[in-house]
């Protein structure tokens, strides 16, 4: 064929429009790019949800609903956004008393636990080794059955006091039930896990005569004193006090000057106006230097001293012995030089301190380690509330009073069998109470320690809403006493690790799928009585343990049965709320006024007492005068300084959650790149101290104590002291699942327990440590 | 010869051509498809669990993929700019060179269409470019000129296949292969006018960073001055690549198969664009200095964290610069092979580090002060899939160079 | 885009912008997970990496590098910037280069936003951004079993392979229209369109509204002698500023990496 130009112009020119056309013209084209399109954006088939119809996520009807979050101890409103049936979002609730709208991050995340797969599916039973994780579900009365005919067994044996509950509170309805359970069965082993409350409690009570905790008017003070409480990084209710904060921090009249006292740059000590970092364990005779200052520039309120206090001055009694007076042992022991020589603050600052404080016109001095999650030593407490007597601030606006609950009706006195009677007045496992520790309520971290030493012993374990397996000191100890007990009921909604290491789990309602009261939350000043309510349907085969606990009881049968006349745990709550129940129902929450008034005291003198009179009523022998006085008494960490060079002190980061419930993922996505990376978890150290050790920023250490040892990963900051090593309390889970098990460790399997040694209590706030590279 | 020793496709091959026989020839091709397989798994693994099997991350958007893909299309400018020499300057010499810088464009085009066709996080969707175009884009640009630019080398490749010798015999492709070669003039004139552009456009995709002190630069009209120096750089390289492949060609195959004074007028042009370059370029480092200096970036600061310190500077200026410029000015230098090799490698190392650092290291100096430095090793996904690219490459090359006549030297140098 | 600034007849500007006051931020990262929460935001179960995390609100911990006991920290939240930009060819960094028109600065809103299903992550975008507030999506999305529950059905899910970040909470601004429509009102309270962030904040330190409005918060708390914006001096005219007492705090935020010696250094 011969081809001439023309012809290949024709050629090409009629292929190429006759191509171009039939690719344009042909649908195949468009419709292909219109697929891969579609299928890239929404029919990618992973991106279908589940068990939702259409497209997702599935819209519907929006409505909100108010209940209060359950997660902490802080007890704050809560509005949860709800699409039809579905939970959507968790926001802080708008006029609430307690957080006005605000919310933390761990509340936000309420929803995580609420759907996450680390919720307890139903009733189970173990059904391997006890910590192997395999449990068999069983029915509601199958698992009701099994708790009853073992405490009916331990009854007939005339061992109920062999019976222990364990829970995160004392005060509310729930833990009410299980109070007035174990008192109508016949144990006097209600044991409360371990916070800083422990030992409020019990300086409040023995310098106030006052059977409530501690609540501060944050809000209304303009110098906040701080003794290592970590305010801003999740201490008391925590949305309550970064608001205060915000408060202080605003350019009108409510601004206030905030010292911290700590030997780590935490963030309360990053927002404070002053941080001052002094020897950790010191914080007790930093108390006490600034009262010899106050004291010695006579800066003190004379009115309220001379006319509230006893035991400012020295006194003698009826024989004439006299008696040593706060004033003068602050003034012979505590001088600014001995205490610079104590703490390493300089005597500069101690006298600058004291003055600014004591010249303010509403201070507070406030005491409670960290987030307040271990209970801490008396006498350092007692020597913080002191300064706030000092001054004269004690149940005033912008002071320290009582934390009162809103007033309900009484329950009917608990009518006890023979058994129960005598088995209810036999000594508790943890030794609180006892001769020993007379005035101490409970000793949390005791119990397994005692237990250690083969000192009696629990048969069967109820806990609710707390994790003591994870969350009391000296995991070795806690591990081989949970092994000495038998029996193990958890009724928790999460597996945690205390469920994960029972033999029956119970599980309740999630916080959001159940009705409970929320007494004032810890910290608070004015008392709030909030109430949970049912936001969705349970998600799972759970039970309200109320109910559950009542019908324990009731099967138990004779007088434990007729101590609990109540239909269910509703009804229970409504009639115990009373008159209330309306406005609580209609409201979300009810609010009272403070009852407490400016010296009124419930000691034997009536006064707010420096001089603890309350020791010789209990029968505890003192030996010297001081021990009766707010004094520098330093609790010694454990271990061989010449071992274990480092001091090492468990931190607490705000955007971990450190108590019964675990770090949910979208707190742990939070958690800083120096904080966690992979599993492995930062311990803080100094550049400097670390340098000695050959460590370098993100190196891999191992971490030993005389407790245990850990590996761990260096981050080097100039936010702590020389010399000690922090780490972040809340990670070392083995339970829940792989978004948070297995990261980092836990800080209380490094840590021991030193008992304050007149409350029992532990005081431990560091132990001794070694850091090696590995 | 014994035709009963000529390898058994030897119809196909070239006029008056020599090659190796066909079970040496399947047997290479198959060797190049043991990296090649590999590269393809890693591009699979890309496709298929998402960009997550990289090392590249939300600091380093762009890694190893587009530095590569900025280097290959600098490489590939030998194609256009040869052309260009060719057909419109009308270097006449550089006729038995043209074809093989052809066959290298559509190499290194091919490629880099290739590569970001694993980069980009949603591939199925690529077309968006040109669907969604947003015209203030450089990237756009970019796409939309290196698409029709491809097509262009397409065409200007078409001629090679259709006379192929067996091709050629039916009058259509024959008649068809001349008319295009005709048309060759015009072709490569949009080819020139296309590369232009999206060489200057892919110095323009750094260069517009406003936000990354690092890569931004002033310029001219919508054009910042590295959109030029790009433009420079790529054709001031761009024959010594194709110098460089066509010498490696020749030791692979272990022929003479251009006359050297082809490579001559090639280096001598690279060496004065790269003098020129360099020039500008220092005028550029200089004003960028005091550019940044003024907007509060120090200098010091862009070149504060290991591994990029001055030495990256110094090296790619000095060492991948300077001196290819020098080997390649000197005509004694220049006609010594080793050292003109030794040029060619400099230079288009230089090229690649220059795009390195205009795209990865752009990325990797901290802008905001409370910004980490996180450093960044591509990883084996992002080397096998850049790489397979190379030996697809070497694929169409050794094909290419087997069955077509892309050589019109070659029969002279190498006589029967 | 002059036209659409001035033009399109009486329809009103707004400038949404935020105001950070760092003094109150605490850096307790509600924000952070009030963000996560309500823009369905994924997790994995090593979220360690924050170079392929997914946040739209991150918050910075910056240290003012001295030593022990004078070091010091301060937290800075950073949502998407929206940046402004100056001029047609100073446009807002990210949306000049995107390819294919998936990101746009609104002349209505001053919002920056980002159609995921048109985004085919070339990450371009990424690069432009000085501030690291878009992320791609390195993996597919997942949710352990049951949790997709909690998902919000104003804002789409993402894929795989694509840019996103923070758009200032869009579908609120959505929703509070569709309501001030029902209810024949054209203006919006300040209170109606919050971000989730905002409302989110424990410490009241993340304000947002109209910068352009005299009665909105913003507009006075932006012309603090305090204030500053992020790398102010690249032009990127961005609507976040931030508050702090702190000299140093302020020098951090203004400043380039390395302009400040040892003064600061990341947290």
């Amino acid at each position: 064929m011969k081809l001439d130009r023309r012809t290949f112009i024709e050629i090409l020119v009629g292929f190429s429009a006759g191509a171009g056309a039939g690719i344009m013209l042909t649908p195949v084209n468009w419709k292909i790019m219109d697929d891969m399109a579609i299928w890239s954006q929404e029919m990618w088939p992973r991106y279908q949800l589940g068990g939702l119809k259409g497209k997702l996520p599935e819209r519907g009807k929006v409505t909100h609903e108010d209940t209060v979050c359950k997660l902490c101890p802080g007890g704050c409103g809560i509005t949860v956004r709800k699409v039809k049936d579905r939970a959507t979002k968790i926001e802080g609730r708008d006029g609430y008393p307690v957080n006005n709208g605000g919310i933390c991050l761990l509340g936000a995340s309420g929803l995580q636990l609420l759907y996450g797969p680390w919720r307890v599916p139903g009733p189970l039973k173990r059904s391997g080794k006890r910590g192997s994780g395999a449990f068999g579900r069983i029915s509601w009365e199958e698992a009701i059955d099994e708790v009853v005919h073992k405490l009916t067994d331990l009854r007939d044996k005339g061992e109920a006091h062999a019976v222990a509950a364990i829970l995160d509170s004392d005060r509310g309805t729930v833990p009410q039930l299980f109070s007035r359970f174990l008192k109508a069965y016949g144990s006097p082993n209600f044991i409360r896990t371990a916070s800083d409350q422990d030992t409020y409690e019990l300086a409040l009570n023995l310098m106030q005569g006052a059977e409530d905790s501690v609540g501060y008017d944050l809000e209304g003070a303009n110098f906040i004193l701080s003794f290592g409480s970590g305010l801003i990084e999740g201490w008391g209710s925590p949305v309550r006090v970064i608001q205060a904060h915000s408060k202080w921090r605003s350019g009108n009249g409510d601004r206030a000057r905030v010292v911290q006292i700590e030997p780590r740059l935490s963030n309360t000590a990053a927002k404070a106006d002053n941080w001052h970092a002094v020897r950790p364990g010191t914080e007790g005779a930093l108390a006490l230097g600034l009262a010899h200052v106050i004291v010695k520039e006579s800066l003190y309120d004379p009115m309220f001293t001379a006319n509230h206090t006893f035991g400012f001055e020295d006194w003698n009694d009826f024989t004439g012995k006299i008696y040593m007076g706060f004033k003068s042992l602050v003034l012979t022991e505590y001088s600014p030089q001995s205490v610079s020589d104590i703490t390493g603050l300089s005597p500069r600052k101690i006298v600058a301190l004291a003055r600014a404080f004591a010249e303010a016109d509403r201070p507070i001095a406030v005491w409670g380690r960290g987030k307040g999650t271990t209970s801490g030593s008396l006498y350092e407490c007692m020597a913080v509330h002191a300064l706030n007597a000092l001054v004269g601030n004690i149940n005033k606006p912008g002071g320290v009073s009582t934390r009162p609950d809103v007033a309900t009706q009484p329950w009917a006195e608990v009518v006890q069998d023979a058994t129960a009677c005598t088995c209810f007045n036999m000594p508790r496992v943890d030794g609180a109470g006892s001769s020993r520790y007379p005035l101490t309520k409970y000793l949390p971290d005791r119990w397994p320690q005692v237990m250690d030493g083969g000192n009696g012993g629990i048969k069967a374990l109820l806990v609710n809403g707390a994790d003591p397996y994870f969350t009391t000191m000296d995991s070795a100890a806690v591990a081989k006493a949970f092994e000495h007990i038998p029996f193990v009921v958890s009724f928790s909604s999460y597996l945690d690790e205390t469920a994960y290491h029972a033999d029956l789990i119970l599980p309740n309602h999630h916080y959001l799928e159940r009705w409970e009261d929320m007494p004032t939350p810890v910290g608070l000043h004015k008392p709030v009585l909030g109430l949970l309510k049912p936001v969705v349907s349970p998600q799972f085969d759970t039970r309200h343990v109320g109910d559950v606990i009542m019908t324990i009881a009731k099967s138990l049968g004779g007088k434990v049965a007729d101590s609990f006349p109540w239909e269910d745990y509703k009804t229970a709550l409504k009639e115990t709320v009373g008159e209330k129940w309306g406005a609580l129902e209609e409201e979300g929450f009810v609010e009272d006024a403070n009852p407490a008034s400016e010296g009124s005291f419930g000691t034997p003198s009536g006064k707010f007492e420096f001089y603890v009179t309350a020791f010789d009523q209990a029968g505890m022998t003192m030996r010297k005068d001081e021990e009766y006085l707010p004094h520098y008494a330093p609790i010694k960490p454990e271990g061989n300084p010449v071992l274990y060079p480092l001091l090492l002190v468990p931190t607490e980061l705000m955007r971990l959650a450190d108590g019964a419930v675990g770090n949910p993922p979208f707190c742990t996505k939070t958690l800083e790149e120096n904080e966690l990376k992979g599993d492995g978890l930062f311990v803080e150290i100094n550049p400097m101290t670390a340098a000695d050790y050959g460590l370098s920023e993100g190196a891999h250490a191992t971490l030993a104590t005389p407790k245990g040892k850990a590996k761990v990963l260096v981050n080097l900051t100039e936010g702590i002291m020389p010399g000690v090593i922090g780490i972040p309390k809340g990670l070392g889970h083995k339970a829940y699942d792989d978004y948070l098990a297995g990261k980092g460790v836990n800080a209380n399997s490094l840590i021991g327990v030193v008992e304050d040694p007149v409350s029992g209590l532990c005081a431990t706030w560091g132990i001794r440590a070694k850091l090696t590279r590995v | 010869m014994d035709s009963a020793s000529l390898p058994f496709d030897q119809a196909l091959f070239p006029e008056g051509t020599k090659r190796c026989k066909l079970k040496w020839f399947l047997l290479w091709i198959a060797a190049l498809h043991g990296p090649l397989t590999v590269g393809a798994i890693a591009a699979v693994l890309c496709w298929g669990l998402a960009l997550n099997v990289t090392n590249l991350n939300n600091n380093y958007p762009f890694g190893l993929w587009i530095a590569a893909d900025l280097g290959v299309i600098a490489l590939g400018a030998g194609a256009f700019f040869t052309g260009f020499l060719r057909y419109i300057v009308k270097i006449d010499e550089l006729k038995n060179i043209v074809n093989f810088a052809v066959v290298i464009g559509v190499v290194c085009y091919a490629a880099a269409q290739g590569i970001l066709g694993v980069d980009i996080g949603q591939p199925l969707r690529g077309w968006f470019i040109f669907w969604h175009a947003n015209v203030h884009s450089m990237l756009t640009e970019v796409a939309f000129c290196i698409t029709a630019y491809f097509m262009v080398l397409l065409i200007e490749y078409l001629p090679l296949v259709l006379e192929n010798r067996q091709i050629n015999k039916l009058g259509f492709f024959h008649g068809m292969a001349h008319h295009l070669h005709e048309a060759m003039p015009a072709i490569a004139a949009i080819g020139v006018f296309l590369s232009f552009f999206h060489q200057g456009s892919l110095g323009g995709v750094p260069g517009v960073l406003y936000g990354r002190p690092f890569a931004f630069r002033e310029g001219f009209l919508v054009w910042p001055w590295t959109f030029f120096l790009f433009i420079l750089s790529a054709i001031a390289c761009g024959p010594c690549f194709t110098i460089l492949i066509t010498w490696i060609t020749e030791k692979c195959t272990g022929k003479k198969l251009v006359k050297r004074n082809v490579f001559d007028i090639l280096a001598r042009i690279s060496g004065r664009l790269l003098a020129v370059y360099l020039v500008l370029k220092t005028i550029d480092t200089i004003y960028w200095i005091a550019l940044a200096d003024k907007a509060g970036a120090p200098f010091s600061s862009f070149y504060a964290n290991q591994p990029y310190g001055y030495w990256v500077l110094v090296l790619e200026l000095g060492a991948l610069g300077v001196i290819p410029m020098l080997i390649l000015l000197g005509e004694k230098t220049r006609k010594n092979e080793n050292l003109l090799i030794l040029a060619c490698v400099l230079n288009c190392s230089g090229i690649f580090m220059n795009r390195w650092i205009m795209t990865v290291q752009a990325l990797a100096v901290p802008v905001m002060s409370f910004d980490k430095f996180v450093p960044y090793i591509p990883n084996w996904v992002e080397f096998a899939s850049t790489l397979l690219f190379v030996w697809a490459g070497a694929i169409v090359i050794s094909i290419s160079y087997r069955y077509l006549p892309i050589f019109p030297q070659e029969k002279e140098l190498n006589p029967q | 885009m002059k036209e659409a600034h001035h033009g399109e007849g009486d329809k009103k500007t707004y400038r949404y912008g935020m105001v950070v006051d760092l003094d109150k931020c605490t850096g307790c990262g509600a924000c952070m997970v009030g963000c996560m929460a309500e823009n369905n935001l994924p997790f994995r179960k090593d979220n360690s990496d924050r170079t392929r995390s997914m946040l739209w609100m991150r918050v910075y911990k910056i240290s003012n590098g001295r030593t022990f006991p004078n070091s010091d920290i301060s937290y800075i939240p950073r949502p998407c910037q929206h940046c402004e930009g100056k001029d047609h060819h100073h446009a807002t960094p990210c949306v000049s280069v995107c390819p294919a028109t998936v990101t746009d600065y609104s002349h209505e809103t001053g919002i920056v936003s980002q159609i995921y299903t048109r985004c085919f992550g070339c990450r371009y975008c990424m690069a432009a951004c000085p501030y690291h507030v878009r992320v791609f999506n390195w993996w597919d999305p997942t949710w352990p079993k049951g949790m997709k529950k909690y998902l919000n059905p104003d804002v789409s899910v993402r894929m795989r392979g694509v840019v996103e970040k923070c758009s200032f909470c869009y579908h609120r601004l959505q929703r509070a229209r569709d309501k001030a429509y029902a209810e024949g009102r054209a203006e919006l309270h300040e209170n109606e369109y919050q971000t989730a962030c905002t409302q989110a904040c424990p410490a009241g330190a993340i304000n947002f509204g109209d910068l352009n409005d005299p009665h909105h918060k913003v507009y006075k708390l932006k012309k603090d002698p305090n204030a500053f914006r992020l790398l102010e001096k690249l032009g990127t005219n961005t609507k976040v500023y931030y508050v702090s007492s702190k000299a140093w705090v302020r020098k951090a935020g203004n400043a380039y990496t390395g302009m400040q010696g040892d003064v600061v250094i990341p947290g």
